[in-house]
């Protein structure tokens, strides 16, 4: 049993990079079918961080940013957390709306619900990948949205499993849209048991 | 003004003394308290994520409401802060994320603010102002000469309390 995410060999963060490759992959193809465009994804990363690192790795506590977060349930617990830099939600916007926005206070019901929906369809994806590599079966709750200082939104899967560890996972990497490496930050948040759990059924990680 | 500014991460606690800010970034369900001794001019800013202290062997006091205050009041006291003379200000334990139907996710604030409450009671630290819950992350600015604190949030006006 894995007490800590510092504990992990590098033959676990391997498969754990590649849940990442295929889930980000996967979520870059339902986005790319959803607004039409070609979206490609960059080298998929897996990070173990310290709290106040992996805020500094986001790019600092009060950056205003949008972020869709869905909860895990069922045989894997967890959050899955699209955080959405103003280039990603233009983007987005532009694509399927015709018009950006300049500021996130600008944010109307209908690019709202957009933003939403592209995240939970992205983190979806990732999940239906997930589960069909490891066999399981995984619950997802109706997507939230927060527009708020990325420090805070993401304290959330921090807090959620702060009890636990003093490191947050993240599986994640960015995207190419159109050729532009956009970035963005797609995060699977596994909780410590249900990470042991997929470790085994995917057959890397000893009883 | 060259004056002295110390930044607090999460589950962390900084003292000043004399003249200087001390700063926590984007709270959401975490809470940030402002302890103030104003005889001394002494002030300690800690930053907690949860409630209460149920890991063995405790080794990171800072990360909860329970450890943390407890923890910061020894540090103050041994600067010699007195317990007649100490008051706090709080603000966090907001709810970034609403989810239907979720869990316990996203009461963590809640609960944050609760235990922060008992906690200063039982210790007997007067809490002179607060500015908690809601949904919007703060960012804490705590005045250690005057002991006032300021709170920034996106697209709000700032609260000086």
């Amino acid at each position: 049993m894995i007490k800590n995410f510092d504990q992990l060999t590098s033959l676990e963060i391997d498969t754990l990079r590649e849940i990442g490759s295929i889930g980000t992959g996967n979520a870059a193809t339902a986005l790319s079918q959803m607004l039409g465009k070609e979206v490609r994804i960059t080298m998929p990363e897996v990070r173990i961080m310290g709290y106040n690192e992996a805020i500094e790795w986001i790019g600092g506590p009060e950056a205003v940013t949008a972020g869709v977060l869905v909860k895990m349930s069922g045989d894997v617990g967890g959050i899955m957390l699209s955080v959405q830099k103003l280039e990603l939600v233009n983007f987005i916007l532009e694509t399927m709306l015709g018009k950006g926005i300049e500021d996130y206070e600008e944010l109307e019901e209908l690019q709202q619900s957009a933003l939403i929906e592209i995240g939970n369809i992205m983190i979806s994806a990732f999940v239906t990948a997930l589960s069909g590599l490891a066999g399981i079966n995984i619950n997802l709750t109706v997507p939230a949205f927060a527009v708020d200082m990325q420090g805070a939104i993401l304290a959330v899967p921090m807090a959620e499993y702060g009890g636990m560890s003093d490191y947050l996972m993240t599986i994640g990497g960015n995207f190419v849209c159109n050729g532009k490496e956009i970035p963005s930050h797609l995060l699977l948040s596994p909780d410590l048991r249900s990470l042991d759990f997929l470790l085994r059924k995917l057959g890397v990680s000893d009883e | 003004m060259s004056e002295q500014k110390l930044t607090v991460g999460i589950a962390d606690m900084k003292m000043l003394k004399g003249e200087g800010i001390l700063v926590t970034y984007a709270l959401g369900s975490c809470i940030g308290l402002c302890f103030h001794d104003p005889r001394l001019r002494l002030g300690a800013l800690l930053h907690i994520m949860l409630p209460l202290n149920m890991e063995t062997g405790r080794a990171h006091p800072l990360k909860y409401a329970d450890t943390g205050i407890k923890e910061t009041l020894k540090q103050l006291e041994a600067k010699g802060a007195s317990r007649s003379r100490l008051t706090v200000k709080i603000a966090g334990g907001a709810k970034m994320f609403e989810i239907a139907g979720g869990s316990g996710l996203g009461n963590i604030g809640q609960r944050n603010i609760e235990s922060v409450h008992a906690i200063l009671k039982r210790e007997n630290i007067r809490l002179l102002a607060e500015d908690v819950g809601g949904k919007v992350a703060r960012t804490l600015l705590f005045d250690v000469a005057s002991g006032q604190g300021c709170i920034r949030s996106y697209g709000q006006k700032d609260i000086i309390f």
